[in-house]
């Protein structure tokens, strides 16, 4: 009898041994549960597979800024290496004006902006040259300097165009109030007379006690 | 982002060559309206020049590259200045040549035509253009020889 029992046993026991082994590894095969920010379908949970991660989806680009609208704020560096930032400006009415050295009709408004910034810099005018260029920090500087630019210049970058809307036409030049607004956005060669009106409306939109000259 | 096009690719000649040898080529473009492009030699040097470009396998070399004069025309933004240009249809000749070891076949060319428009008062960023054509390697012409 004992003889009959002990395999018998034996048996049980190898038997549960193997039902424990194989539950636990049905637990460990279980999908974890699902993120708080994963979706999940309503009704009983099922045994499926887990949901893969979506793929992260590209920003798109941002509108460009329109009148009335928040001049997106950045920081690029000068010529000399130099990190400005647009909203350090505030307070200053600003001309921001989009160019390269292989456009000509940018090279036909730098004359008419070196007079204006000269103008109108005393009445708080701030005009900033963006180079969209391939050329050499040297070659803009030079190319600059042939033309007499006295105004501040800095280098553009990809982000910079993204920021404001993709860049797909020069010049480009946006008028920004003292508040940091858009008051003006000219995208194309414009006659010195326009460029001057816009101006004047970027200074006296937030200060036209500034603009008359007033105390 | 592919962005907008101002420059199409109009056609290439036949081009059918025999190793050892070569044949002329001729590659079409046409200028949107109502742009312009810079020539291949602008008049001044910050101006990029329309050039043409070549992947080329080891069987074809492709030479002797004529760009058209470019038409000297002035515009609106700047009427003193003249500019050297393309507009319209164009047209860039070349010679296709075929070493002698070239096995004969079917061979797809990869070319790129690097170009920068223009309007009436605005310049657009610098553009590339690819575009295929095929060249026809014949087998080994027979020498002939004088009696």
């Amino acid at each position: 009898m004992k003889a009959k029992i002990i395999p018998a046993l034996l048996w049980l026991v190898l038997a549960s041994g193997w039902l424990a082994l194989t539950a636990s590894s049905q637990d460990a095969a279980k999908p974890a549960p699902p993120a708080a920010d994963q979706q999940q379908p309503a009704g009983p949970q099922s045994k499926a597979e887990p949901t893969p991660s979506p793929l992260p989806t590209p920003e798109p680009t941002p509108e460009p800024p329109k009148k009335g609208e928040a001049a997106p704020d950045f920081t690029l560096a000068d010529l000399q290496g130099h990190n400005v930032q647009l909203s350090s400006l505030k307070g200053k009415a600003v001309l921001l004006n989009f160019w390269a050295t292989w456009c000509d009709p940018c090279k036909i408004e730098m004359p008419w902006l070196v007079d204006l910034q000269k103008k109108y810099g005393p009445q708080g005018l701030r005009i900033i040259g963006v180079a969209m260029d391939d050329a050499s920090d040297k070659e803009i500087a030079a190319f600059a300097r042939k033309m007499g630019v006295n105004y501040m210049i800095l280098k553009g970058t990809e982000k910079i165009g993204d920021v404001y809307g993709g860049i797909d036409r020069l010049p480009l030049t946006y008028y920004i109030d003292r508040s940091g607004k858009v008051t003006d956005v000219i995208e194309g060669l414009a006659s010195a007379s326009v460029i001057e009106d816009d101006i004047k409306r970027a200074l006296g939109k937030a200060n036209s006690t500034a603009a008359t000259g007033a105390k | 982002m592919p962005g907008r096009t101002f420059v199409d690719f109009v056609s290439a000649s036949n081009a059918v060559v025999s190793p050892g040898h070569s044949a002329p080529i001729q590659f079409t473009f046409r200028v949107q309206q109502p742009y312009h492009v810079n020539s291949s030699q602008p008049l001044t040097e910050e101006l990029i020049p329309t050039q043409l470009h070549f992947s080329l396998p080891a069987e074809v070399a492709v030479g002797k590259l004529q760009y058209p004069a470019g038409q000297l025309m002035s515009f609106p933004f700047d009427p003193s200045t003249k500019l050297s240009v393309y507009s319209g249809d164009f047209v860039i000749r070349g010679l296709i040549m075929a070493p002698g070891s070239a096995a004969s076949g079917t061979y797809t060319i990869h070319g790129e035509l690097k170009y920068q428009a223009c309007d009436n008062n605005s310049c657009y960023p610098p553009k590339k253009l690819p575009f295929t054509f095929n060249v026809n390697i014949g087998s080994k012409a027979r020498s002939r020889t004088r009696r």
